[in-house]
């Protein structure tokens, strides 16, 4: 039997583990922030506020007709669901997902797009930005 | 407990030997299927999609100043005769050779979103291996690819109809005749319950799902590699009351509308595919199987 020899005990393991995984620690961190150095801010809407846009969507019922993630109930299957809204390619599957355009389809759906199901739910300006701050807090 | 350091060398090198002998039996053998019909097994797209975004940000470089139009529009006419074959554009389906490539051709109206343009532009000078992707630095000049770079940037802020308006030809190939639709339509009640086996064959709608490059813009349950959003998400479709938010959700209009969207939306930015009946039916079967999450 050579004389370096390793002596395992259950403590010695455990304590070796974790002092590997400590020393991966830094890597492991590393590569975390890797990934989450891409997660720019969300995008902001001019003089919208995502705070009193959630509110306003539980106050305006857009869960009776879609899925909206942070919002109690879980919400309804007419129209698609929301989750991932502020990185969505398209709105309504017609227009490109920009600030304005969003706050565009808020205020009045039908004048976009004439065959669409979604109603015009009479937003004010102010409160289209305020939902579409929200919305794009969906990532 | 003692272990002998040379039992336990011993033993490390013959668990090695062993992992390389099967690993070498495994590509022998032929066992991982290379055939494009079939796409990768979760684990590997999702190891390949890792590694290539770790290889092209490790090497990709800062961008200059894009934001002038005249690149953007200079951008437009390289993409629409060299890139669109593959990635199709705003409102218009690639061509035919692209639904047969694996892994699918990105689409790209919504890649600006993650990509930075240094990025990007290295994916077009250096191209990728083994998915098709070409490089294109002794085709195209520094200054072109930068151009085309700079279109892919402005895709995100560009509505179908806009992007006509740099290719119009495009969307002439695509376009048909918008039909009358209700306008908005009848408020709908909760689809009927369907039985999915009754409209198509569910195993071939999952195939041709692939086949189309659904995935290339929806999340798909089922289906590896759809993770996009650059449509709305797919799970819950079967219990969705409206099919793109414009038409009541029955299997005649769900057929319908996979066969040529913009016949029943001429707006929507999803394109014509060229999906023949039978594969319509048979997506469609598939498409009932997705029941609401909950």
């Amino acid at each position: 039997m050579p004389d370096i020899a390793l002596r395992l005990s259950p403590q010695d393991g455990c304590a070796s583990m974790k002092s590997f995984l400590l020393r991966l620690a830094p890597l492991a961190l590393l590569l975390a922030l890797a990934g989450c150095g891409r997660d720019a801010p969300p995008v902001s809407v001019a003089g919208g506020d995502p705070a009193r846009g959630k509110a306003l969507v539980r106050d305006f019922g857009c869960a009776a007709c879609h899925v909206v993630p942070g919002i109690a109930g879980h919400g309804s299957n007419v129209g698609p669901p929301l989750q991932k809204m502020g990185v969505r390619a398209y709105i309504g599957g017609v227009l490109p997902n920009t600030p304005e355009d969003m706050v565009r389809w808020l205020r009045d759906p039908p004048a976009v797009d004439p065959r669409t199901a979604m109603p015009n739910l009479g937003l004010s300006d102010a409160e289209a930005r305020d939902i579409a701050a929200f919305l794009y807090t969906l990532r | 407990m003692r272990i002998g350091l040379r039992n336990l060398i011993l033993a490390a090198a013959a668990v090695v030997a062993l992992a390389a002998a099967g690993a070498a039996l495994f590509v022998h053998l032929g066992i991982y299927d290379v055939a494009a019909t079939r796409q990768h097994t979760r684990p590997v797209f999702d190891l390949l999609e890792y590694a290539q975004r770790r290889a092209v940000s490790r090497r990709a470089g800062p961008a200059p100043d894009l934001a002038d139009s005249r690149r953007v529009q200079a951008g437009a006419r390289i993409y629409s005769r060299h890139c669109l074959q593959c990635h199709g554009a705003p409102g218009i389906a690639p061509d035919a050779l692209a639904y047969g490539m694996t892994p699918e051709p990105a689409n790209l109206v919504a890649t600006a979103r993650e990509w930075p343009a240094g990025e990007i532009y290295w994916v077009v000078r250096h191209g990728i291996k083994m998915t098709g992707m070409p490089a294109w630095n002794r085709h195209l000049s520094d200054e072109e690819m930068w151009d085309v770079v700079a279109f892919v940037m402005a895709l995100p802020q560009m509505s179908p109809s806009e992007y006509a308006t740099f290719d119009p030809q495009a969307r002439e190939r695509n376009a048909a005749p918008a039909e009358a639709a209700p306008q908005p339509p009848p408020m709908a009640a909760a689809p009927d319950r369907v039985t999915p086996a009754a409209i198509g064959d569910i195993e071939a709608g999952r195939r041709a799902i692939d086949g189309y490059l659904c995935a290339t813009c929806h999340v798909i349950p089922g289906v590896v590699g759809a993770q996009r959003a650059v449509g709305p998400p797919l799970a819950g479709i079967a219990g969705r009351r409206y099919i793109a938010g414009i038409a009541v959700n029955t299997p005649e209009n769900m057929i319908r509308w996979l066969r040529d969207p913009q016949r029943m939306d001429p707006l929507s930015a999803m394109p014509n595919l060229g999906v023949s009946e039978q594969d319509a039916r048979d997506i469609a079967a598939y498409l009932y199987t997705l029941e609401d999450p909950e």
